[in-house]
């Protein structure tokens, strides 16, 4: 599959900086500063440019920099590597043979191109097709890659319900997690009737461990602006709210700008495009609700109230903000909208498969070589995505599961690698697209300390509005804590099941519904590691603290005495040149010993049981 | 510079849907929310006081006490719990001897945890302040708060 | 109403349109298990014990938010609903205290009528983890504890305080699992904005928010409440002897079953220990304890030997009707003269001489409950949440039912969180603000021409008189923004119905007459009165204010408002009571002091009063009494003014009778019976027929309160239709001249009652009130209610509750006029007028206006009219208790 790059015409060598979240921490602010100071110096800047981007999705590598027509590409760019990267952009300049070019994660092989980098070149980047190529705080370059045409043409060229066909015949799902036909949403609020509605862009990406809703902020802002002031024209809005976490400070930061320009240039405001249509556009930020990603939370949110949803109906179509019909949908559903309108339903129905059109963009994170942010067609296998793209597990390790969907999400195991990704595959076992969080763990994961993560996670963000969410997630996790400290029983499984079904039935919304999902796959697949933590108080991956202990091996301690100074707690005794010893009764199984002895020496074992076994 | 809370408010145009957008800047300006202010944005947005502190208590980035010149945010994502975020954790409380949820009695530290900055690329992340510090270890930690520890010492 | 038919377990019901399932449900017997339902308030949907399950809809939907649709197919019971719902409740269950026995909402409990038809398994519940937190009980308030570790969360007491009450006292805090019912700063209640009503008490559907009296009545009674003039209906409930319960009538009109803190907790008094329960005769300056025989002889002997017009008498707007009819007639027709008069002159004087020159009556002209449909409300001088809670509430109503609020008032209160504009003008310049709109509705055509032309008179002469009020005059004497008035104006001419409320600050003025009459002036220009939702309603203070007033406890008129002076009322009168009756007009009840003091009047009966602590310039009231040859004072406890007296008698209180009140909507009201006074205590109307009777008057011999009422029937054409039966399950309003007349819910429908059937607009001029800050005295001082005392105390200071909620006078001040006065809060300071000085602590606030300072008259211990100027209104003879200027000097240290 070949991949695309943006449509802007490079007639001299480019530099492209990623100045994502992950890069701007990796340090590509000072790349950034630094190359042009050297290509000043060089006498350079008549012929090359140098570009701050969005992200290039692959944040494991930052700071990235790509540098075309070439498509070279840099990774892990320190500030000692600007001067050889300015060089070899001279005309004579030759590209870098070895650091900082990116290496195979499987081989360790250097690769000069980015179109040769299996992280990039098995992905299909429609929607990501500007994130890292253009610069998100020039609107030149977004016009430069026929930004706004489609706007255009949906208001000179289209009548509002030729919209909507158009939207429902591409078959375009809400790509916020339940995969809702985005249509339905569009013909309600288009035949509500009365003048003030609103269009509202969902960026509240609470899941943890997404965050492709903030690339495509920070990286390509105009082509959700776009995608709702589309909407506004098609439902008849003339306002609408990009409702994005207060968390994500660049991509608001973008947002405003790229809004102010595109204010300025006749976009936004009054009178679009000289048409009769008006649209505004104001940014609310989130006050920190993982739950005001639920759609009457988020509008209770932007109301000024706690975010506690209501029971639907009334949906917000008919009854959303302010009581008025509202369309609410995701980043990326938005983003999907000027594709349809340019190219038309048929060429984005031709993406995906029978029941999922387009693509699907995941964030690829945890135990996986090439973490990253991720875009392929609806039905790709999860196997093609860890491995293919992915690059597997790191250091060979065997894979033991992937969480997708986040806290509403589940645990499959590897039997099920073959699944494809879509709505309807995903759901049917037992986990779900969510926003796109995709985290990989391998045998140092417990699966029942990852289960209690997400409903400590769902604990905590529970509104507190209805009784089976409030309580029944904090009675998930009582009994979970039980059974990692090696305290629980065997049917605290079948409470756990019982618990589940009716947390998911009784509850008032999408998070109190979903919150047991984490619980009930892994239950379903990893069985067997609850009962080990219940029968045998045995965690396999070594992680719940009440179930292992520290012992210092006789045979290689040399009584250095780097471990009894960091132990917080002097559970480590023994003279200087002495065999130490732990205190178990003191231990408190900080790890710290384990990490800090000596690896040459490697004296300190972190085993099965709560205690040294007595021979 | 610290502003009073009317000059604050002069930005707004003081309806109801501006009580986050007004509690955000109240704190941006002080650092956090007190009762004073709250009884002032009801006030200000004739709505009860009550609803102020609903709402305040409500999301996790109101805070209703002063914050340490260094607020270190800890992000419990998925992928940095499944990289050691637990871990690094312990190593923060450790290192500067207060839990989650508090602040250094020096007021120079305040530690919370943050549903998921979005930089999972990096895991596991702190935010301090407005920075993502990411892949750390708990050599890192160490590291980062060094002058923590240089600090006390000059104390004592 | 348009009908949907649906089916239910099998059932066929039809509905009315827009039911709810579960109230469709409810309503026909078919039990849904619920907790956060409660049919005062909009659904929540939190419980999610309601669960049905529709045919052709996916899973469980929960039946207190889905409506009915024509056709619909519901099933309320099934495995799976059940598995879903017990899950809930094991996990409420395992959250809640276990021990049900110990708990006072015992039997009384949804959570426990829950679980008894959802059934939960109590295996299953002893396998869950039990929570580990524990709450403290909030025991701060002194009428109801709330206790978190009973609380499941429905959210009733919330949304009641905010939907119900507007009080917003609590709210949600914190979240997720730690989710608490909290106060702002999650302080204990009694600090909070709480206005202990108790309205979220009496919904907590468990035994979270519980009474603290927890003693079950064994009986209730059905009266009406002896605070304030909104008369609601409320339930005595007794037990033994006592009164252990007080709940408001869900089915009155008036109250709609809510009552405010006084109506359900106030009524303590009743049975307090200090209450006179035996006649006292002062012998050699000190009472002592007598009989009625002993007591009778000295007043007849002592009543015989004065002259008519040596004699006056107070009556009270706290008793019934009756008591005020016998004690009026006694007056007039024994004692043979018009001295008589009561506390209406101190509230409502300007009312009854404005409007009726206006209007033709005095009475407010609409009904409480037209408030809710009202489109603009304008409440001028009147602290409305405060003074009659009740009527706030349905201004709350309105408000939330789209109306627009404008409110008038030097000092910000409470109602002002409403307000659509607020305007807060300088005391006594309520002509001018008033006249300034009038200005601003004339300048922009605004007025209803049409009902000008065909409805009133005197237009061209009022016209004349406004060009003085141009909005630059007006906001320079004010104070208030002209764009507030030019708002308030469009508002009130334009968004219509419109309904205007005062109280005392339009009244309590040396030119009140003016400001009532500036006050029809505007309702007339614009049409707004004699149409539904749309009047001028003066808000009667005490609870029987209207009815006094009704029964002729003024000077100048018999009862029904018929003038002594016109003879064919004179005679009327003569002829029905059997004597000849003085031609001339009484005096008013400043007057009596004055002729008192001046050693004119020698004899002086007063009921149900205490004019040492209500009366402006008290010091003078003072000396009046030390002045007075005999003096007989009937109360239910030994007031202020009772020291004073020759003789005390014990009068029975609101709760030891039968009779009539009617309430400021002219609403006349059962009051009943619920305990038998202890000791000696009578009835007030006997113990004057009794007084009269001995005195050798006939017509005198009533054997009970309807005898009273039959003679009322008879010689009150207003009250000519309202028989007790009639008015046993809910009262009429007067008029209601005939026994088939249903009443009248709004007055001067067709026209006007003066005679020629005209309103009349009344050209006016701005007059300063009589004393206002100077140099030497540079504070102005208003007066002002609280909402936990009523009148000078006697009752409600008698309840401990209400003492511990408010037991204190502050003086209110400003915190720029505190600092530059180097004055801080709770800080004691004499504050000294003129007339007097009064010791009393600082409350800084900024619900005064800087230069205005603010008492109470609640507290004997600051007699706050011991400050007041007794400015007279040539009219109404009201004293001007709103304005007169006082400095404020610290205490020694």
């Amino acid at each position: 599959m070949k991949i695309r790059r943006g449509g802007i015409r490079m007639s001299n060598k480019t530099c492209l900086i990623c100045q994502g979240t992950g890069c701007v921490s990796a340090g590509s602010r000072e790349i950034h500063a630094s190359l042009e100071k050297e290509i000043e110096q060089l006498g350079l800047s008549k012929d090359v440019k140098v570009k701050r981007t969005g992200c290039h999705g692959f944040c494991e590598q930052g700071p990235l920099v790509v540098v075309e027509p070439e498509g070279l590409f840099y990774a892990g760019v320190k500030v000692d590597d600007v001067p050889d990267i300015a060089r070899s952009l001279s005309p004579q300049g030759e590209p870098l043979e070895e650091k900082p070019l990116y290496h195979d994660s499987a081989t360790g092989n250097p690769i000069t191109h980015y179109h040769d980098i299996s992280f990039y070149n098995k992905q299909q980047r429609t929607v990501l097709q500007n994130c890292g190529n253009i610069d998100p705080e020039e609107i030149g370059d977004y016009l430069a890659t026929g930004g706004y045409q489609s706007l255009r043409k949906a208001l000179f060229e289209m009548s509002p319900g030729q919209i909507v066909d158009e939207v429902k015949r591409s078959g375009l799902r809400g790509l916020g997690g339940a995969g809702f036909p985005t249509w339905i949403k569009w013909e309600a609020c288009q035949r509500a009737p009365g003048d003030e509605k609103y269009v509202i862009c969902n960026a509240d990406e609470g899941d943890p461990g997404a965050f492709q809703d903030r690339s495509i902020l920070e990286g390509d802002p105009h082509s959700v602006l776009k995608g709702m002031i589309i909407a506004g024209y098609a439902i008849g809005a003339r306002k609408g709210y990009v409702y994005v976490r207060a968390e994500y400070p660049l991509a608001i930061k973008r947002l405003e700008i790229a809004i102010d320009q595109a204010r300025k240039k006749g976009f936004i405001g009054k009178s679009i495009l000289d048409s009769n249509f008006s649209f505004d556009i104001e940014i609310f930020q989130g006050a920190g609700a993982f739950v005001c990603g639920e759609e009457t939370a988020l509008l209770a949110s932007i109301e000024g109230k706690r975010g506690m949803p209501r029971p639907r109906p009334p949906f917000p179509a008919q009854s959303g903000l302010w009581g008025k019909p509202t369309l609410i949908s995701n980043v990326k559903t938005y983003a999907n909208i000027r594709w349809i309108v340019n190219k038309g339903a048929d060429w984005f129905a031709g993406i995906g498969t029978e029941g999922c059109k387009g693509t699907a963009i995941f964030s690829l994170t945890g135990k996986i070589a090439n973490s990253g942010i991720v875009e392929v067609p609806m039905g790709i296998t999860l196997r093609e995505i860890i491995y293919g793209i992915g690059g597997g597990i790191p250091g060979g390790k065997p894979f033991k599961a992937v969480q997708t969907g986040g806290p509403s999400g589940g645990c499959l195991p590897a039997e099920l690698l073959d699944t494809p990704v879509d709505f309807d595959s995903l759901k049917a076992a037992g986990s779900m697209m969510g926003s796109g969080g995709m985290v990989v763990v391998d045998e140092d994961t417990c699966i029942v300390d990852l289960a209690r993560y997400f409903v400590d996670f769902a604990t905590k963000e529970s509104c507190g509005e209805c009784a089976p969410c409030r309580l029944g997630t904090n009675q998930m996790l009582d009994i979970l804590n039980d059974i990692v400290e090696g305290k629980g029983e065997m049917e605290d499984i079948d409470i756990l099941e019982s618990l589940g079904m009716g947390i998911k039935k009784g509850s008032l919304c999408g998070l109190g519904q979903t919150a047991p999902n984490p619980v009930l796959t892994t239950l379903k697949y990893f069985r067997e590691e609850y009962e080990e933590h219940i029968i045998e108080k045995k965690c396999r991956a070594k992680v719940c603290k009440d179930l292992i202990h520290f012992i210092i091996m006789p045979d290689r301690c040399t009584g250095c005495h780097i471990c009894t100074k960091v132990c917080p707690v002097n559970a480590i005794s023994g003279d200087p040149k002495q065999i130490h010893e732990i205190d178990q009764e003191l231990c408190i199984k900080c790890g710290l010993c384990f990490e800090k002895c000596p690896p040459k020496f490697g004296a300190i074992e972190k085993n099965y049981g709560s205690k040294v076994m007595e021979d | 510079m610290i502003k009073s809370t009317a000059d604050i408010f002069s930005d707004f145009k003081g309806t109801e849907d501006d009580l986050i957008p007004v509690l955000q800047k109240v704190q941006e300006n002080f650092g956090y929310l007190s009762q004073k202010s709250m009884m002032d944005v009801g006030r200000f947005l004739r709505i009860p006081t009550s609803k102020v502190w609903a709402t305040a208590t409500f999301y996790t980035q109101f805070r209703l006490k002063p914050i340490g010149e260094k607020h270190i945010m800890l992000c419990r994502g998925t992928a940095c719990h499944v990289k050691g975020a637990p871990r690094i954790l312990d190593e923060i409380e450790l290192k500067l001897g207060i839990t989650e949820g508090e602040t250094s009695s020096d007021g120079k530290y305040s530690l919370e945890s943050v549903a998921c900055i979005g930089a999972c690329g990096l895991a596991p992340c702190i935010l301090i302040n407005e920075d993502v510090k990411g892949r750390l270890t708990p050599k890192l930690v160490n590291k980062l708060f060094e002058d923590k520890e240089r600090r006390d010492q000059d104390v004592e | 109403m348009d009908m949907l038919s649906f089916n239910i377990n099998g059932k066929l019901l039809t509905v009315g349109k827009g039911k709810t399932i579960l109230e469709a449900a409810l309503e026909n017997s078919i039990y849904i298990p619920n907790l956060c339902h409660h049919p005062d308030l909009v659904p929540s949907g939190n419980c999610r014990m309601c669960i049905v399950e529709i045919e052709g809809r996916r899973g469980q939907i929960i039946s207190c938010t889905t409506p009915v649709e024509e056709g619909m197919v519901v099933r309320t019971d099934s495995q799976e609903i059940s598995h879903v719902r017990q899950t809930t409740l094991e996990l409420i269950h395992a959250n809640h205290t276990q021990d049900c026995t110990n708990c006072s909402s015992n039997s009384a409990c949804e959570l426990q009528k829950v679980t008894a038809y959802v059934g939960v398994n109590e295996e299953r519940l002893g396998r869950l983890r039990r929570t580990r937190q524990h709450y403290n009980i909030d025991d701060s308030n002194p009428f109801f504890s709330l206790d978190h570790n009973k609380c499941i969360m429905c959210g009733i007491c919330i949304r009641t305080c905010d939907e119900v009450q507007g009080v917003n006292a609590l709210d949600y805090g914190f979240r997720g699992f730690n989710t608490v019912v909290s106060t702002f700063g999650d302080k204990p209640i009694k600090e909070s904005v709480c206005e202990s009503c108790g309205e979220c008490v009496v919904r907590c559907p468990v035994g979270a928010l519980t009474f603290k009296e927890t003693r079950q009545p064994t009986f209730e009674v059905k009266t009406v409440c002896a605070y304030c003039g909104v008369g609601c209906n409320i339930y005595l409930g007794v037990r033994g002897n006592k009164i252990v319960s007080s709940r408001g009538d869900r089915d009155s009109i008036v109250n709609k079953g809510r009552l405010c803190v006084k109506g359900r907790f106030g009524y303590e008094f009743v049975n307090h220990e200090d209450r006179l329960k035996v006649p006292l005769i002062k012998k050699n300056g000190t009472f002592v304890e007598s009989t009625w025989e002993e007591a009778f002889s000295i007043i007849v002997e002592k009543f015989s030997a004065v002259e008519s017009k040596q004699f006056a008498a107070f009556t009270s707007a706290k008793m019934t009707n009756e008591d005020n009819y016998v004690i009026q007639k006694f007056t007039r027709a024994v004692m043979g003269t018009n001295n008589i008069d009561h506390c209406a002159r101190l509230c409502h004087a300007p009312t009854v001489s404005g409007l009726v020159q206006s209007l033709g009556s005095g009475a407010m002209t609409n009904s409480i409950d037209e408030f809710t449909n009202a489109k603009t409300i304008f409440s001028i001088g009147s602290n409305t949440t405060a003074a009659h809670p009740i009527i706030g509430l349905h201004i709350k109503e309105a408000k939330r039912k789209g109306a627009k609020i404008i409110v008038a008032n030097p000092k910000e209160i409470d109602l002002c969180r409403f307000a659509d504009v607020f305007m807060q003008q300088y005391p006594g310049t309520d002509v001018v603000l008033l006249m300034g709109m009038m200005k601003v509705i004339i300048d922009e055509h605004l007025q209803d021409e049409e009902f000008i032309k065909t409805r009133t008179e005197g237009y061209d002469e009022f016209l004349d008189s406004l060009t003085d009020f141009d909005l630059d005059t007006t906001e320079k004497i004010t104070g208030v923004p002209k764009g507030k008035i030019i708002e308030a104006a469009r508002l009130y001419a334009t968004n219509t119905p419109s309904s205007l409320v005062y109280a005392m600050g339009i009244t309590q003025h040396s030119h009140g007459t003016d400001n009532v009459l500036a006050v029809s002036n505007l309702a007339l220009l614009t049409g707004s009165v004699g149409k539904e939702s749309s009047g001028i309603n003066p808000l009667r203070g005490q609870n029987n204010v209207q009815g006094a007033c009704d029964m002729g406890g003024l000077p100048d008129v018999y009862p029904g408002y018929q003038k002594v002076t016109k003879p064919w009322a004179k005679e009327k009168f003569e002829e029905h009571w059997g004597v000849k009756l003085d031609p001339e007009e009484g005096l008013t009840h400043t007057e009596i002091f004055d002729e008192i003091e001046k050693g004119n009047i020698k004899a002086l009966y007063q009921v149900g009063e205490n004019p040492i602590l209500s009366e402006a310039d008290s010091n003078h009231v003072k000396r009046a009494l030390a002045n007075l040859d005999f003096f007989v004072v009937q109360d239910i406890f030994m007031t202020e003014t009772a020291k004073y007296a020759d003789i005390v008698l014990p009068a029975a209180s609101f709760a030891e009778k039968d009779g009539t009140f009617t309430n400021t909507e002219r609403r006349v009201q059962r009051v009943r019976k619920a305990v038998i006074p202890e000791g000696e205590t009578k009835d007030d109307w006997w113990i004057a027929s009794e007084i009269a009777r001995r005195m050798g008057a006939k017509g005198f011999d009533y054997e009970s309160p309807n005898d009273i009422m039959d003679e009322i029937n008879r010689v009150v054409p207003i009250y000519g239709g309202i028989t007790f039966e009639r008015i046993e399950d809910e009262g009429l309003q007067w008029p209601c001249p005939t026994t088939n007349h249903p009443g009248t819910k709004f007055l001067h429908g067709e026209k006007f009652t003066r005679p020629n059937g005209l309103g009349k607009l009344f050209p006016l001029t701005y007059k300063a009130s009589i004393e206002l800050p100077d140099s030497e005295y540079p504070l102005l001082l208003t007066t002002d209610r609280s909402l936990y005392h009523y009148h000078t105390s006697t009752m409600t200071r008698k309840v401990k509750g209400l003492e511990i909620l408010d037991g204190e006078e502050f003086l209110k001040v400003n915190p720029e006029d505190a600092q530059q006065m180097e004055i801080s809060d709770g800080e004691y300071v004499t504050v000294r007028s003129r007339r007097g000085d009064v010791r009393v602590k600082i409350k800084i606030t900024r619900i005064v206006p800087k230069g205005i300072a603010s008492l109470t008259f609640h507290f004997h211990e600051t007699p706050t009219n011991e400050l007041t100027i007794c400015a007279i209104d040539p009219v109404a003879k009201i004293p001007e208790t709103k304005v007169c200027s006082i400095r404020v000097e610290k205490m020694e240290t």
